[in-house]
């Protein structure tokens, strides 16, 4: 068991970024596109062991198909579409399975996700639910999933309370996005490593569990890595809010020198446009962990440049760029295809989920023959890697997906009608480096933390002088 | 045998059970037919039966509109939720115990303050009270987990004698909890039919129909209003006690206004003059809500069509409609 040390150990910035394994410029990845084309692409090397029904395999995507969410939510379900339609072209699912799909709608309130799982599962007979873009609904349907024996692939609601907390030994569902205390602390990183002379700092977040968290581990690690922040403001709008006109004027009036933001959706479409109403980006630096989660060209050319904005931490379209990485390039441009847009974070999620699903059931299958067992296709997902647009995806055991967090700065290029990441200053940290272990304690287990993230930061981060 | 000072209360209880017994048949049938997914959404609607008949004591009985009964159903929601966080017995009975209490004082409370005034200013406070409470729900964060609810596990039936915690433990809970909840939903319903047609209920629909009468006759009218806020408001707690279990998640959407818009809603579905009205409304509002959701993304839409329709077309509701039609039809063969 991990004890608090009695005194904290200090280390200077530059050495604890570097320790961080912080790389601008996105050149992390470089030499690791060497396999061509889109094995994703590719059909099952062997046939299918065994005999494998023909019905279809049935699918349950909740997502938000209407209101502030639905900038998140469209690309979620083109996402899951093209991954469907792919699979579907080479014979389905072991070449048989053909995956069809059946949609709900998350704006419709927490209580009625809860009821539509059960009805997807119960009357509509799914085989898996996937999607779910909110951290107040994860929680919810999660353990509606485990209790109806739901094999759930979550593509978002990424809160750290699910696992920690909510369903703490989940059998039937995993989480294909970074884990969210990730999302805080790769923004403080982004602000230390940026901007280390910022000292008033004000806040805006979504007054529910995402906003909750955001701030919290932000101010966690940038208290490590900035000594002598003090907070000046702190602004709670209502999710889904689009007159910021109030918080506004209350957090140019605390003259912060930063601005940190989780505001996401269409709330942070309306949030900047009225910002710049204001000159608020003139007056102060903006770090978002989620601005630039959208779909892309929800994001105007009128958006400012040199704002931190993150994207979840997971994924953004641009980035691994040119022909570094193959599988990105060729999702991109098949996206583009398809949809005649770009993709989210989202969209990435929502695809992988089904190829995640797609590698464990073959593998299974292998194992096994026939149609695997549910239980044995959890077996498989539990622990699997594999090669994703974004870069490496594992799912680690305890069913929280890992990739490499990355987020970067606005800049309007020519090349997109949107203001888009400066390719230059693309901010990647090695996942391990900024999320707890597996295994670490839960909160209400040795410790009475909000997450076992925070836990992790406060007993074995050094903290920054000078 | 000799007369019985009460017979008029028994022949209209008598009443009540003759119309109830094949309606009451077919739903302890009801598990054998279907699957538990219709069982889970005829609790559902069992409980919103219970809720609007609470609150129709007030507007069909007692000429009230209450905007603001979420607050009592999501007060009983969210007492079940803090005994479970701060008490730990996994107990249904422990529950209501502890839940109605609450629900009642509460009701009694604000009753007091509503009560004072009649039509759209009682309406307005009613209102105003369940959007404090809601705010309280929102803002409280650490308390009770703000727009992200309060997690109710499934609870045990019956003192501990009926426990699920098996693989197949949810198929479980809910058949047993659809009993548990028919039973509440009879004895609420014989209760309330009881007090609709006690010489309460009469004094309350005299003060419905004209006030200043009422008042002649001797009538405390601002106690029988609030005595009839009370039992209104309590009722209305209890679905939301009963809820909760169900829903296995309590959030500030069951406080928010809409959710008495959409207790009213129910009510007007039924037909708000007929006692079996507000039943009737509940569970059919239930399942309009749910296919609604299930089927269109435009299912505010709809509901609103159907809410216009409802007015225009079918003002008695339901079975003010049905009625309506049946007297008809017996007019038209004689």
């Amino acid at each position: 068991m991990e004890k608090t040390p009695t005194v904290t150990p200090t280390v200077n910035r530059r050495a604890f970024l570097n320790t961080l394994g912080v790389t601008v410029g996105g050149t992390g990845l470089i030499g690791a596109g060497l396999v061509g084309g889109s094995q994703l692409l590719k059909a099952a090397q062997d046939p299918a062991k065994g005999r494998v029904p023909d019905t279809p395999f049935r699918t349950g995507h909740m997502t938000f198909l209407t209101g502030a969410g639905a900038v998140l939510g469209e690309p979620s379900i083109k996402g899951h579409t093209m991954a469907a339609e792919e699979i579907n072209a080479q014979g389905g699912l072991l070449g048989k399975r053909k995956i069809e799909t059946i949609t709900a709608d998350e704006a419709a309130g927490t209580d009625a996700c809860v009821k539509e799982v059960r009805r997807m599962k119960l009357d509509a007979k799914i085989d898996m639910f996937t999607g779910v873009i909110s951290s107040g609904t994860s929680p919810a349907v999660g353990p509606v999933a485990e209790e109806l024996g739901l094999l759930t692939i979550l593509t978002d609601g990424c809160t750290d309370f699910l696992f920690d907390k909510a369903i703490p030994n989940p059998k039937y569902v995993f989480r294909i996005t970074n884990i969210q205390s990730s999302d805080g602390i790769t923004a403080a990183i982004g602000v230390a490593q940026t901007w280390p002379h910022v000292r008033k700092i004000a806040h805006i977040h979504p007054d529910y569990a995402y906003g909750r968290n955001a701030s919290e581990h932000f101010t966690l690690a940038l208290e490590r890595l900035v000594p002598g922040t003090e907070v000046v403001s702190e602004s709670w709008p209502k999710l889904f809010t689009t007159d910021f006109a109030a918080h506004i004027t209350k957090i140019m009036s605390a003259q912060p020198d930063l601005l940190v933001a989780s505001v996401w959706g269409g709330d942070y479409v309306a949030f900047y446009k009225q910002a710049l109403r204001y000159g608020l980006f003139d007056k102060m630096k903006v770090a978002s962990t989620i601005a630039f989660g959208v779909a892309p060209h929800a994001i105007g050319k009128d958006h400012p440049e040199g704002v931190l904005a993150g994207v979840h931490s997971n994924y953004y379209f641009t980035y691994p760029g040119g022909d570094r990485w193959p599988l990105n390039k060729s999702f991109v441009q098949r996206y583009f295809k398809r949809w005649n847009e770009y993709p989210n974070f989202q969209s990435e999620g929502a695809y992988m989920a089904l190829y995640l699903l797609k590698s464990a059931i073959e593998r299974a299958n292998k194992l096994t023959g026939g149609w695997p067992e549910d239980e044995a296709i959890i077996s498989q997902l539990e622990g699997l890697g594999i090669d994703a647009p974004s870069g490496y995806l594992y799912m680690r055991p305890d069913h929280q997906a890992y990739k490499d967090a990355v987020t970067g700065f606005s800049k309007n290029l020519p090349d997109y009608e949107f203001a888009s990441w400066d390719p230059a200053r693309i901010i990647t940290i090695p996942i391990r480096n900024i999320t707890a272990p597996l295994g670490w304690p839960k909160p209400g287990t040795t410790h009475n933390e909000s997450t076992a993230a925070a836990n992790w930061i406060k007993t074995t981060w050094p903290k920054v002088v000078g | 045998m000799k007369p019985d000072p009460n017979a008029p209360r028994d022949h209209s209880l008598a009443r009540l059970a003759a119309a109830m017994a094949p309606v009451l048949l077919l739903l302890i049938l009801l598990p054998t037919f279907v699957e538990t997914y219709q069982i889970q959404l005829v609790t559902y609607g069992l409980i919103a039966a219970i809720a609007a008949l609470g609150f129709n004591l007030l507007l069909g009985y007692t000429g009230l509109l209450s905007f603001g009964h979420s607050a009592y159903f999501g007060l009983g929601a969210y007492t079940v939720a803090f005994v479970v966080q701060r008490l730990g017995p996994h107990s249904m009975e422990f529950y209501i115990l502890i839940g109605i209490p609450v629900v009642a004082i509460a009701s009694a409370l604000f009753g007091y303050v509503c009560v004072r005034h009649t039509r759209i200013f009682f309406g307005i406070l009613t209102l105003a009270i369940s959007q404090v409470v809601y705010s309280l729900a929102l803002k409280l964060y650490w308390v009770t987990g703000g727009s992200d609810g309060l997690r109710v596990p499934r609870p045990a039936l019956l003192l501990g004698l009926l426990n699920f915690s098996g693989p197949r433990g949810f198929q479980q809970f809910i058949t047993s909890y659809y009993y548990y909840v028919l039973a509440i939903f009879v004895v609420c319903v014989v209760l309330m039919w009881v007090v609709v047609h006690s010489p309460f209920g009469k004094a309350l629909q005299a003060i419905r129909d004209n006030e200043v009468r009422a008042r002649f006759l001797g009538l405390r009218i601002r106690r029988f209003r609030w005595i009839s806020f009370l039992v209104s408001g309590t009722l209305t707690g209890l679905a939301g006690i009963l809820w909760v279990p169900l829903n296995g998640l309590t959030t500030p959407d069951v406080l928010y206004w809409t959710f008495s818009g959409e207790i009213v809603f129910s009510a007007l579905l039924g037909g708000f003059r007929n006692f079996t009205g507000p039943i009737v409304g509940g569970i059919v509002f239930t399942y309009l809500k749910t296919y609604a959701v299930a089927t269109t993304e435009y299912w505010q839409l709809l509901l609103g069509v159907v809410l216009v329709t409802l007015v225009l077309v079918l003002p008695t509701g339901i079975v003010g409609g049905l009625s309506t039609l049946g007297l008809r039809l017996r007019k038209g063969r004689s």
